[in-house]
């Protein structure tokens, strides 16, 4: 791969040219041409520009806003569940133009570019689009061999100093497509939501087969029946999931902020251990392939391109005074699954870090330096401690932060030490609609509240679900614990400087078809300087 | 072809009873490899192509499984996939020959089921595990030439992993006669259809009180406990093989007693066990 000056304008940045000039790029010199990565391409050769097909099955995407520009995304796909997972792509590399628009009808074009989608990539690309105004709404939409994308939405972070506003956000996980239709998807959409975050889960490696397969109104064939594990099953899988309208949809609508939980490799992996005993060195061939594929399918910066089977996927998006969101990850560097899981054993080893050192520092610097009103940390697995044992005894989850008590027991004190009065946790993984505050100490249910837990429930995985099942007395019997629900859904929060309402949504079926209604089964206001939930 | 995406080097075998496995070298990261593809077939002169992929990973190792009791030999070669599609060229030819299972030329001296990849002829087969413990509260006991397959030996061995089997240790005794004291040392040959996926446990026997081995079970499918036929098409199952040597010293002339202990893991799903006097 040949790349050029870090730094460089990924985007020529002509502005106010109109559609017409959009097809007829052809002219634009190789600077202007920007690999899939979004690395400048000044020496790379251009693509040809022919497919063999509508390429944009799979649809487009935007995220990772900053005050001036977002990473946009789409790969191209003509036939997107091709076995190979190269998508029914040629193997030799194709050029992408995109634009950004002002309005929804592109006469007002901003910024256009090119981008080589390459087979090396699975023809997907990322440009980075800088030049933009903060805290604005922009449209864009991509070409390739004549084909036109459907356009997609995306917004501009505030400008770094700026006060006020408001922010719409919605956040969603666990979507295991062969469980149900992705009807909240719907939802969240019309919703409007100026940001997304995805808290993990976005593929499920399991092999689908008649016996996990309760969408209805669908057929899959055998080449799905199989766990993933080589990089053309990962890319499948994840052309699988793409294929509900619905989550396409909600990719364009607004930029997504994702991460990752285990299930994008492997279930409850930690660092370069699999729990099904394939030796290290193996799974971090395997960690290699599923990344590069996570990569190529989602709206990300060219800081998190993999490097082998590692991968930077933690960082930090502020929006204006009003929030930092660090986006964590806590499956690359965890520690291991301790061999003693007993209630206050080796999982409470001060060793032990969920975060890994590295990030567990740049976290603790990012709330340290914080000035923003809101500190939102975007992860995976719930944070509270959560005694699973309804009884006189204690059990903990060694795959959530229970696991990792020291870990926890740093973050939040530093929250406390360094004065982060609003300190709000998203999470996934559970598939059920949780609610918690996190406790200065949770053995005392009289202690301080520190920060505010909100956990989405699952977009698809498990089915249909139930307002109650077999885990709700084990989650409430936690006093910290206000709120449960087993359907699947999504939460949806407005945040400004005085308040954050967060709305739990729930569809009460998902396995028949996608027409379920949406209702707000909670609602709970967290206000600026009080942490905690108080119902609205 | 790629000239630029490199074959595996060091390609190697090791070898048991119904299976070659192959390992080798290979740089998985520069560029990044989609997968390995293995090809094989008996004959030494194939051609990699569709009609011979046996499998595809991207690990670095594949298991050719399920080629029976008879010590097969096989031809491999492997080919690397790299993220682009790109093909390295098959690596340098591997011939490795699959060991034999006693059960094909020994002498059976005492037998319970048919080795057949199928549970069907034992108790409480194929799915009835649910009265295992009304009927063998205390595991098999099993006397050759007394008892049958079909009532007295349970077509799973439950381990204490097993809540339904009141998760506790079991344990089966297999009893036969020896008229003499034989020549040499007998062979345990213990198929099984299938073991629970993540905790298959290990098995742990003894002869006459005597600790002969401990040998910890592949990783099936959890698919056993239900469905008793591995030969049929497209069935879920995976059966693996256990055969150790029973050593003179523990044996003796009249009356002996195996005993095979499930203390560690799940159940695992029978196929049949005998005790073998191998082949010159």
């Amino acid at each position: 791969m040949i790349v050029g000056k870090a730094g460089a304008m990924s985007d020529d940045d002509r502005a106010g040219l109109d559609r017409r000039s959009f097809l007829g790029l052809t002219g634009v010199s190789a600077a202007a041409l920007v690999l899939g990565t979004g690395t400048s391409a000044s020496a790379a050769p251009g693509g040809e520009g022919r497919v063999p097909g509508d390429p944009f099955g799979l649809g487009v995407a935007s995220g990772d806003p900053e005050p001036d520009g977002v990473v946009l995304w789409t790969r191209l796909a003509p036939e997107p569940l091709a076995g190979d997972g190269h998508g029914g792509m040629p193997l030799r590399p194709v050029t992408v133009e995109y634009e950004v628009a002002e309005d929804e009808r592109f006469r007002r074009v901003v910024r256009r570019g090119r981008a080589l989608a390459s087979a090396e990539l699975a023809h997907s690309v990322h440009p980075e689009v800088r030049g933009l105004r903060p805290g604005r709404e922009y449209f864009y939409r991509f070409r390739a061999g004549g084909y036109l994308s459907p356009a997609g939405r995306t917004r501009t972070a505030p400008a770094p100093h700026q006060r006020g506003g408001t922010l719409s956000l919605a956040l969603a996980s666990c979507q295991a497509w062969y469980h149900g239709h992705f009807t909240a998807y719907r939802h969240l959409a019309a919703d409007d939501p100026d940001l997304v975050f995805f808290l993990g889960d976005y593929i499920y490696e399991y092999a689908i087969n008649a016996g996990n397969l309760w969408r209805q109104g669908v057929s899959v064939g055998p080449v799905h029946d199989a766990e993933t594990q080589t990089l053309e099953q990962y890319r499948l899988r994840y052309a699988l999931f793409k294929s509900d309208p619905h989550l396409r949809a909600a990719h364009a609508r607004a930029p997504w902020i994702v991460t990752w939980d285990d299930h994008e490799v492997q279930n409850n992996y930690a660092d370069a251990h699999s729990q099904y005993g394939i030796s290290p060195e193996d799974f971090e061939r395997r960690r290699a392939v599923a990344y590069r594929a996570y990569y190529e399918n989602l709206p990300l910066r060219r800081t998190s391109l993999p490097s082998g089977p590692d991968m930077r996927l933690y960082r930090r998006t502020p929006w204006g005074t009003l929030a930092d969101f660090h986006v964590l990850d806590t499956r690359q560097y965890r520690d291991n699954v301790p061999s003693d899981t007993t209630a206050g054993g080796e999982h409470t080893d001060p060793r032990r870090s969920i975060l890994g050192e590295a990030q567990e520092g740049w976290l603790l610097d990012g709330l340290r330096r914080s000035r923003a009103t809101w500190n939102v940390l975007a992860q995976q697995v719930v944070m509270a401690q959560i005694d699973r044992d309804t009884g006189p005894g204690r059990t903990f989850s060694m795959d959530q932060w229970d696991g990792f008590t020291a870990s926890r027991d740093r973050v939040l004190g530093a929250v406390q030490r360094e004065g982060v009065d609003n300190l709000v946790v998203f999470t996934g993984d559970i598939h059920r609609h949780v609610a918690a505050e996190l406790k200065a100490d949770f053995a005392d249910p009289s202690s301080r509240t520190i920060g505010t837990e909100l956990v989405t429930g699952s977009i698809g995985s498990d089915g249909d679900g139930a307002p109650t099942d077999g885990y709700t007395g084990l989650w409430l019997s936690n006093p910290h614990v206000r709120f449960y629900d087993g359907r699947r859904g999504y939460v949806h929060c407005r945040l400004d400087a005085t308040r954050l309402t967060s709305e739990f949504k729930v569809v009460d079926y998902i396995e028949r078809d996608d027409a379920a209604a949406v209702s707000t089964v909670a609602r709970f206001v967290t206000e600026a300087g009080n942490p905690g939930l108080r119902e609205a | 072809m790629n000239t630029l995406v490199k074959p595996v080097q060091r390609l190697t075998a090791t070898t048991g009873i119904g299976w070659i496995e192959l390992a080798w070298a290979a740089r998985s990261y520069r560029p990044l490899v989609d997968h390995f593809a293995v090809y094989g077939s008996p004959d030494a002169a194939f051609q990699p192509g569709p009609e011979t992929l046996l499998g595809k990973t991207v690990y670095g190792r594949f298991r050719h499984a399920e080629l029976g009791p008879t010590g097969r030999t096989w031809h491999y070669r492997v080919a690397t996939v790299d993220a682009a599609g790109d093909r390295s060229r098959p690596s340098a030819l591997l011939r490795a020959t699959s060991a034999e299972s006693v059960t094909v030329r020994g002498r059976p001296v005492a037998v319970i089921g048919s080795f057949d990849s199928k549970s069907l002829e034992l108790a409480l087969a194929p799915a009835g595990y649910q009265q295992y413990s009304s009927r063998f509260p205390d595991g098999a006991d099993y006397v050759v030439g007394a008892s049958s397959p079909s009532a007295d030996w349970p077509y799973l061995h439950p381990g204490p992993a097993d809540r339904w089997a009141g998760s506790k240790a079991h344990t089966f005794r297999l009893r036969f006669r020896l008229e003499g004291v034989p020549a040499r040392d007998l062979v345990l040959a213990v198929w099984l259809i299938d073991t629970h996926a993540s905790i298959p446990g290990s098995l742990a026997v003894s002869c006459n009180g005597s600790a002969v081995a401990d040998v910890e079970l592949e990783k099936g499918a959890t698919k056993g406990s239900l469905q008793g036929d591995a030969t049929l098409p497209g069935n879920p199952l995976r059966p693996s093989i256990v055969e150790l040597l029973i050593p003179v010293s523990a044996l003796r002339v009249g009356d002996n007693v195996l005993t095979l202990g499930k203390h560690a893991g799940s159940w695992h799903a029978y196929d049949a066990l005998g005790v073998f006097e191998p082949a010159d």
